[in-house]
């Protein structure tokens, strides 16, 4: 229980990122930024997926991850494990678009990294410790 | 532990790896990147667009609209910035409507290396375009063709198929692009862009009747922001 309330606050910490990061491209405007280069990956190719913008897909995935952290048994958590290895695959690949083709870095999306690591980590151990039903 | 779970746990992982390759491969690169191949390969939409925005606007070298337009808007841009594209793309057609077609301002395009070497080489055609009264057509049919930045997207096939597009000849382009009319309008800008500051594109500045030449502070590059920032300067 506690490894599920666990994983769904990091779900609200990433749903809160994607959110705000989702509503910047849809309002058109630059997110808060300290590392300079927030909008310039905003604006980049790599911040959309077949016109989908990658903020919404990551929205949905919290949203399905916290979902499936309010949901018992083996089947919910290897559904976790799934969709947030995911989330941090892709992660890794817009990190490496910032750190290369785009050469910016924002803030927003290493955090978004951070707690999608943190959320897959919390999924692998509920993953291997939880109780089959 | 669990042999089964970790199993399990190592399937889900290497099937998460599989499933992003395979979304990564069919549609990454993103939106952006599709748009650009999709404009490359059908005459779709960089031409009508480039073309549709300035149709009935005169045209001369780097200055669109009327001559006698009280007011100049010069613009510094690059065709490799993705800012530049935002507002050519987005915002230009309002301005061309409301303000250039209306023959309230004029705008003198100002090209400037800001990106890359390869920005020289889509500086060079556009000014080109320019002798055939043609530039701003053809500025925004590379812009509607931009890669990502110093990836060297601006070849001489994108520069022909933005070319054909808009209605300018490739030939005459190519051979006037090396010119030393050409060379001259590029060291302009970047003569310009020193003596005012400009470090960044896009940057606009502009010019009333006997007015210093000063720069428009803009806090968005979105036509409702865009305009409400001329609207200022213009009073």
């Amino acid at each position: 229980m506690r490894l599920r309330g666990a994983i769904a606050a990091a779900c609200v910490v990433g749903l809160g990122i994607a959110g705000y990061l989702t509503y910047v491209h849809y309002a058109h405007t630059a997110p808060v930024c300290t590392t300079g280069g927030c909008e310039t990956v905003q604006k980049s190719k790599y911040a959309e997926l077949a016109g989908v913008p990658v903020a919404l897909l990551g929205l949905v995935a919290y949203g399905v991850l916290l979902g499936l952290a309010v949901v018992r048994g083996v089947e919910a958590a290897l559904a976790g494990v799934f969709v947030a290895a995911v989330g941090v695959v892709f992660s890794g690949y817009l990190l490496w678009a910032q750190l290369g083709p785009i050469g910016a870095i924002c803030q927003w999306c290493l955090g978004n990294d951070l707690t999608i690591a943190v959320v897959a980590a919390l999924y692998v151990v509920r993953m291997l410790t939880e109780t089959a039903e | 532990m669990d042999r089964t779970r970790l199993l399990m746990l190592g399937g889900a992982i290497a099937a998460a790896v599989v499933v992003v390759a395979v979304v990564i491969a069919v549609a990454g690169g993103g939106s952006k990147s599709a748009r650009t191949t999709t404009t490359a390969t059908t005459p779709s939409t960089g031409g009508p667009e480039a073309v549709s925005t300035f149709a009935g606007v005169p045209q001369r070298d780097d200055t669109l609209g009327r001559a006698s337009a009280p007011v100049t808007l010069t613009v510094f841009e690059d065709p490799q910035c993705p800012y530049c594209r935002e507002w050519n793309i987005d915002t230009l057609p309002t301005v061309v409507q409301n303000y250039v077609r209306t023959g309230r301002i004029k705008i003198v395009y100002r090209g400037i290396v800001v990106i890359g070497p390869n920005s020289v080489d889509g500086l060079r055609a556009v000014y080109a375009a320019g002798l055939q009264n043609k530039l701003w057509n053809l500025s925004e049919a590379l812009y509607e063709r931009q890669g990502d930045e110093n990836s060297g997207w601006i070849t001489l096939r994108t520069i022909r198929d933005a070319a054909r597009e808009v209605g300018v000849s490739y030939s005459r382009l190519i051979k006037d692009a090396n010119t030393k009319a050409v060379t001259a309008k590029l060291r302009q800008a970047a003569n310009q862009a020193g003596a005012y500051g400009v470090n960044g594109t896009p940057t606009f500045a502009i010019q009333k009747p006997l007015g210093a030449f000063r720069q428009l502070q803009v806090s968005g590059l979105e036509p409702g922001v865009f305009t409400a920032a001329l609207d200022a300067a213009l009073r």
